[in-house]
């Protein structure tokens, strides 16, 4: 594939012929690993020492046993291709990312004042509506949005949480920023990939282990357990709390079942549970057991067919009425998708300011709007050097890398933009850092993101670290793994140590 | 526990009991082919067809190593080891939050092993590696299962559907034996021996006849013991009783007392294959005994998933 981006100003070689890093360079973007002078960050440095000493033939075995590892315990995803499923194993690339002390601290702060800003924006346009009807988001975008659930208006939700479950996708830009590129609000997949890679990692590379002091990120299973009961309704005894999967053919059900095992509860399908009474129970060997609070990772679109789509055989019907009349809890709740909506996604470091008054510690990316004509002509004029996303689509699906993009691809973006304008955000594009990851018997630097995993409940708690996407082919900025992305293990330092 | 996790659970136990029992006939047979290869014309042809699904068109090339090949793996074989391993793994993949990790991971292992292309081509020299293979994964599979599964509902479901499969294998195995007749001439009794000995070791109890019996194979022997003996664990009575076990177990009761009409069913057999005399067997109530639990065995899976409202 070629580079969508040139990168000029390579670094020098800062490292000797022999080794893995040999030749290593660094483009226009933020190196993690090595600054714009070739020398290793501080907090690199022992793993770059350690890189140093590794032949490419022993680095070759390692990595050849993450890939065995993850095969036999069968970690993967499905991806879908012309309606047909392909079972691939999860890629991880064994060269892990390392965050400081004080950078996990800030960006720890900045997704805490982020979610708690979304839940109160969620709580305010399902009920008084304060923001829009005071104009800092245009109550149009709220209202005409595919995603704001109109049935839920005036619903109150347990403990007045919406999003519990979060994953928001930072990435860094060049000066070194931290910016949110994405919050996923709805039904975030990665944390089993984030808690496989460490696992894996330990397994292959004890040796690294042992230079660093990293935070375990272990707790997520028991974390997420306590938020789910946390939301039950009141019934006196312990909650019964399951996990609704569309099936084993869902591309992350490698997740569901992994998160179902680690929390020790029922991993469930829709044909498990019924309704009675606005009651749910699944069916067992001895007979209904009711079910209080159900970690569904179903799309709103599919959770009940009598409200939603009466095609959808996946979800339960008659659980919208049972979850309305305070029966039964749901995380993610329904209705979150307007928090993240694409067309909302700008107005986040205002609803921080509105509802915290705060200013935000985590930037956005830029973002222009084509509805506003400004920003259209703008958007039309800049094409080429920008990311063009439809609001309603997720995944690194129906999007235009402008720099990668060919004249006929931009004519069509073009024209469905002026058609649509509301369908689309355009941001620059934004040369993600990179990170020295192992391709070709030897390290080359590759764009990264971050995905940190939030989770909501009686306090937030962000887990340490998150999963790190890689973008595999060389200048490629697309790190879904649904498109070709790998992955790493990434470090929280403890605080106090190495940076 | 979910009615659906314990259908997956029973299913992965018949799959995997399955794929291990065809492997070893598909193992057995391809050596008494060897076996018998110079003595008669066509020799186990009727050995082979046995084996293969009746719905489907036997491969165009009808040697020992083809056949064999169509068996174990081919991709247009719905009935195949291969296709069994699948089954089980997709019922597994269904639960693999239910079963311990080491267990998905033996299985999941099994699966990738099976079908790497280039483990594949060996079958085409020899079945062997690959029955071979099959049988110790799923051996590995009931043992950490053994032993690291909580012996509660879900592990008796298991049981279930592996003790029914077990069953109904070695009544299908000697039931096929007794349609293929043997010569009367004296001359043919060397024939007759081997594939007695074939039926032995297509259901593991070779060796476990010969300590028990010291002698030559004989068929009246073959059949009682594979019938009716009280603690082998091939032997159809010992694995329906396991059955009944295993129903008293998830119904919560003793096997005396639980009558539900899986149970019942299972008990009928059982008290059949338990007080009956060897002696009736060889005056000619062999073929009623043997007809009577295959049917029963063929109606139980249908009761047992009527009862607890499975898949």
């Amino acid at each position: 594939m070629p580079s969508p981006v040139e990168e000029p100003d390579r670094g020098a070689a800062p490292c000797p012929d022999e080794s893995l890093l040999a030749g290593y360079e660094t483009g226009r973007a933020y190196d993690e690993m090595f600054d714009a002078a070739g020398t290793a960050r501080p907090h690199y440095l022992p793993l770059a020492e350690r890189l140093g000493q590794t032949s490419a033939e022993e680095f070759r075995r390692r990595k050849g046993m993450t890939d065995l590892s993850m095969r036999q315990d069968g970690v993967g995803f499905t991806v879908y291709r012309a309606d047909e499923g392909i079972e691939r194993v999860w890629p991880m690339d064994p060269v892990p990312r390392i965050v400081p002390a004080e950078e996990w601290r800030r960006i720890e702060e900045g997704l805490v004042q982020r979610i708690t800003a979304l839940n109160l924006f969620l709580w305010d346009v399902y009920h008084e509506q304060h923001i829009l009807r005071d104009r800092v988001v245009p109550p149009r975008l709220v209202v005409q949005g595919d995603s704001f659930r109109r049935e839920f208006v005036g619903v109150d939700v347990p403990r007045k949480i919406y999003i519990h479950i979060c994953g928001t996708d930072l990435i860094r830009a060049e000066g070194g920023d931290y910016l949110v590129l994405e919050d996923n609000g709805r039904t975030p997949s990665g944390v089993s990939y984030m808690l496989q890679n460490r696992q894996v990692l330990k397994r292959v590379f004890p040796s690294l282990f042992a230079d660093y002091d990293v935070l375990p990120n272990d707790e997520y299973p028991a974390a997420l357990l306590d938020v789910l009961e946390y939301i039950a309704p009141e019934t006196g005894g312990k909650p019964t709390v399951v996990l609704l999967t569309p099936g084993m053919y869902n591309s992350a059900y490698f997740e569901h079942s992994f998160l179902a095992q680690r929390m020790g509860i029922e991993l469930v399908e829709g044909r498990d549970l019924l309704v009675d009474g606005n009651r749910v129970f699944m069916r067992t060997t001895r007979g209904l057991r009711r079910v209080d609070v159900i970690y569904r990772r179903i799309d709103d679109d599919f959770l009940d067919p009598l409200t939603f789509r009466p095609d959808s055989a996946l979800g339960v019907p008659g659980l919208v009425n049972a979850y309305r009349a305070g029966n039964v809890a749901l995380a993610n709740s329904i209705g979150t998708g307007i928090a993240d909506d694409k067309g909302i996604y700008p107005f986040v470091p205002d609803m921080i300011r509105y509802y915290l008054r705060q200013d935000p510690l985590l930037a956005n990316v830029e973002t222009f709007r084509p509805e506003v004509p400004a920003h259209m002509s703008h958007v039309l004029e800049h094409l080429e050097t920008m990311v063009v996303k439809r609001v309603n689509e997720s995944g690194g699906y129906g999007m235009l890398v402008g720099p990668a993009s060919t004249a006929a691809e931009r004519d069509a973006f073009r024209d469905a933009i002026r058609a649509h304008p509301r369908d689309f955000i355009a941001q620059p594009t934004i040369q993600l850092s990179t990170h020295p990851t192992f391709v070709d018997g030897r390290l080359e630097g590759r764009h990264v993101d971050l995905r940190p995993f939030v989770l909501c409940g009686e306090r937030v708690v962000v887990t340490p670290g998150g999963l790190t996407r890689v973008a595999l082919p060389k200048g490629s900025l697309v790190v879904n793994s649904s498109q070709g992305g790998g992955s790493k293990d990434t470090w929280v330092l403890a605080p106090g140590t190495g940076g | 526990m979910l009615s659906r996790v314990a259908d997956a659970l029973f299913w992965m136990g018949r799959y995997l009991e399955r794929a291990a029992f065809l492997a070893r006939d598909v193992d057995v047979t391809f050596h008494l082919d060897l076996d018998l290869h110079g003595v008669l014309a066509a020799p186990v042809r009727a050995d082979w067809d046995r084996l293969l699904p009746p719905s489907s068109p036997p491969p165009a090339d009808g040697t020992g190593g083809a056949t064999a090949r169509w068996i174990l793996l081919d991709g247009a074989n719905p009935a195949s080891v291969m296709a069994c391993v699948n089954r089980a793994r997709n019922n597994a993949r269904m639960i693999r939050g239910q079963l311990s990790s080491q267990m998905w991971r033996e299985l999941n292992k099994l699966y990738w092993h099976l079908s790497d292309p280039a483990f594949q081509e060996r079958v085409a020299e020899s079945p062997h590696d690959f029955c071979q293979d099959t049988q110790v994964g799923v051996l590995l599979c009931h043992g950490i299962c053994e032993s690291t599964f909580t012996h509660d509902e879900g592990w008796h479901f298991i049981q279930l559907g592996t003790h029914l499969e077990r069953a109904e294998q070695v009544l299908r195995v000697l039931d096929a034996r007794l349609r293929v007749p043997d010569g009367a001439d004296a001359a043919d009794l060397p024939v007759a021996t081997l594939r007695w000995a074939a039926v032995l070791k297509r259901c593991r109890a070779f060796e476990a006849y010969q300590r028990l019996f010291i002698s030559r194979v004989e068929a009246e022997r073959v059949v009682e013991f594979l019938l009716l003996h009280r603690d082998f664990p091939q032997s159809a009575r010992f694995c329906l009783g396991r059955v009944l076990d295993a129903l008293a177990a998830i119904g919560g009761t003793s096997p005396e007392r639980c009558d539900s009409e899986a149970a019942r069913s299972v008990g009928r057999i059982v008290g059949t294959l338990s007080y009956l005399d060897a002696r009736e067997l060889a005056d000619g109530r062999l073929p009623a005994v043997l007809g009577d639990a295959l049917v029963r065995c063929a109606t139980i899976g249908g009761l047992i998933q009527g009862q607890y409202s499975l898949a």
